[in-house]
């Protein structure tokens, strides 16, 4: 984990509120696992104050490093607005990050809406290990305009399924939906590879992705966000409850904890996603 | 040939400071909550650099602290109700302490209790611990006994507290002040009056926040202590008031530093030293990057000696 400066070298808009921002000077960033995190932040002044929980997209030599971010908030709507050259703040790589794709397990990585960098960056990992063609990526959104990246996630060479909660791309329904009927042509095609599910999203999504896993017992990994000001275990504002002990940290202890030490205390009522948290 | 005038200036100013009874190298701290126990900022900075730095307040016990959220960002500022988690004394003898002896800089060590009892027994523990430099008390918990009314804020209540501690505690004791009253000044007086060492001006601001589309208040336990740059005038106009009225003991300021020049307000108010708070979360190099810019700010002013600055407000009056 570093703390250093980094630049905006391209700010790449992806429509309804999507863009990607490539930073440059991120060598520190290298050898960063998929589902790590970094916390960012721009050069503007007092408000908003705190730095940005992202989670990375890629990182690749010469100290590249891609977020995909979505406006929800000042800092994001600030970052959207940042040209090329620059300078951002960065800490990180942070968090712990998805276990690592094996020849003997079929991962299903379930992407809800802005949710999907960390999945991404796994689908890429798993492809630098020859392994991609044996996964496959779950994509779901709103609407098609928040499905992102469909090109660069395919030429990953992972089986992409999509699901718009308006049918306008892919399954009509919501991505967990999908989810079921994939289980159930694994189950059906009695490959000799163990099922592993991770996800990362909305919350609900969250939930609803550890109660199919749980239901079907499967090995599943979620990637959760919570407000967060420092991102290093300092602030103790991300603090999740859990199975194991009464509170982990999703900056320490996750971003990516097995289903079960969370589900436990998955509430009934609905969270509202917003800015401070991992995306 | 170099005369002695250009050689006097560009000799670099004293910085080191003392505040109740603590030798600092120089003025900048960094504030309990913001900066865990030390070991986690390690990476990050020098924290040979600081003048000190002060941990998350530790009970008797350890405490699990309140549910999420507990934090959410509000303009220039943030509002959290961690709820006071730590992993109590024991722990932090143990595992803690072991590195923050050999950190490099000055120890200062947070703690609270529930009952006037947990304040003494756990004053005197970390107090007889070696590596403890000083101790800073936190008033900002609910007094049981009172109905939850915090220990800090009745002048009476926080005098008699005071006491107890300063009677067990045989090295420095600071009293870490809460905002949320009327007259500061009275809460500074009950402790120097009580044998308090120094006194930290200030804790949180109570506020609150709430999520409009959900109608529900953005952290659980409804209210939150507000910090960062937001509540630095208000910091600011307490460190004034309680110097102005010539409390005999030192202050320590804290409230929004984001740089060196907000230290010097500070300093000029009347603080012998500060602490960054939250500014540790916004950029997680900033004491050390503060204790720089004060030496460059004493050097463009010609201030020699950092002390020089300290109360040297002029109101004109």
């Amino acid at each position: 984990m570093r703390y250093f400066d980094a630049r905006v070298i391209e700010n790449r808009s992806l429509g309804g509120g999507y863009f990607v921002l490539r930073l440059g000077g991120c060598e520190s960033l290298t050898g960063s696992r998929p589902g790590q995190f970094v916390m960012l932040r721009g050069d503007w002044g007092r408000d908003p104050l705190l730095p940005r929980p992202l989670s990375l997209l890629s990182v690749a030599h010469e100290g590249r490093a891609d977020l995909l971010v979505k406006v929800v908030g000042k800092g994001t709507a600030l970052m959207e607005r940042s040209p090329p050259g620059s300078r951002v703040s960065v800490l990180g790589p942070l968090g712990n990050g998805f276990p690592v794709p094996s020849a003997d397990v079929a991962d299903l990585l379930v992407a809800g809406g802005v949710g999907l960098p960390p999945l991404f960056m796994q689908a890429e990992s798993a492809g630098r290990l020859g392994m991609a063609n044996g996964s496959e990526m779950l994509y779901g959104a709103r609407t098609s305009r928040d499905l992102v990246l469909l090109g660069e996630i395919r030429a990953l060479g992972i089986a992409l399924r999509l699901a718009t909660e308006d049918g306008s791309l892919g399954r009509r329904g919501r991505v967990t939906d999908e989810l079921e009927a994939r289980l159930d042509h694994w189950r059906a095609a009695a490959s000799p590879r163990r099922l592993r599910i991770m996800a990362c999203g909305p919350r609900e999504m969250l939930w609803a992705v550890g109660r199919i896993a749980q239901s079907c017992d499967i090995e599943c990994y979620l990637s959760m966000e919570e407000q967060m000001a420092c991102g290093i275990g300092v602030c103790l504002g991300c603090a999740v409850a859990a199975r194991t002990r009464p509170y982990l940290y999703v900056c320490k202890h996750g971003p990516v904890f097995p289903a079960a030490e969370v589900m436990a205390y998955a509430p009934a009522a609905s969270t509202s996603q917003s800015e401070g948290g991992a995306q | 040939m170099t005369s002695s005038l250009d050689t006097r200036e560009e000799e670099a100013p004293a910085l080191h400071t003392t505040c109740g009874g603590i030798e600092f190298r120089n003025p900048v701290l960094t504030a309990s909550g913001t900066f865990g126990y030390g070991e986690e900022f390690d990476a990050l900075l020098s924290l040979r650099s600081l003048g000190g730095l002060v941990t998350k307040g530790i009970s008797p016990q350890p405490r699990l602290g309140n549910p999420p959220p507990r934090i959410c960002e509000t303009a220039a500022g943030m509002l959290n109700s961690i709820g006071l988690e730590n992993v109590g004394v024991e722990a932090f003898a143990r595992e803690k302490l072991p590195f923050l002896r050999s950190c490099g800089t000055r120890v200062l060590v947070n703690f609270f209790g529930t009952t006037f009892d947990e304040y003494v027994d756990c004053g005197a523990r970390l107090a007889a611990l070696d590596g403890v430099d000083g101790l800073e008390m936190n008033v900002s918990c609910p007094n049981i006994k009172q109905g939850g009314i915090e220990f800090g804020r009745d002048p009476t209540v926080l005098g008699d507290l005071v006491k107890a501690c300063r009677a067990v505690v045989r090295k420095p004791l600071w009293v870490k002040l809460t905002p949320n009253t009327s007259d500061i000044v009275s809460l500074a007086r009950a402790c120097a009056d009580n044998g308090a060492d120094a006194v930290s001006i200030i804790n949180t601001i109570t506020g609150m926040a709430i999520d409009v589309r959900t109608r529900r208040p953005k952290i659980a336990t409804v209210f939150g202590g507000l910090s960062g740059p937001a509540i630095k005038p208000i910091a600011l106009r307490m460190v004034h008031q309680v110097r102005r009225e010539k409390i005999p003991i030192p202050i320590c300021g804290i409230g929004g530093i984001q740089d060196g020049i907000d230290a010097i307000e500070f300093l000029l108010a009347g603080a012998s030293c500060v602490q960054v708070g939250t500014q540790s979360f916004v950029d997680p190099a900033s004491a050390e990057r503060i204790v720089r810019e004060i030496e460059e700010h004493c050097r463009a002013q010609g201030v020699s000696d950092v002390g020089e600055l300290i109360g040297a407000l002029e109101t004109g009056k």
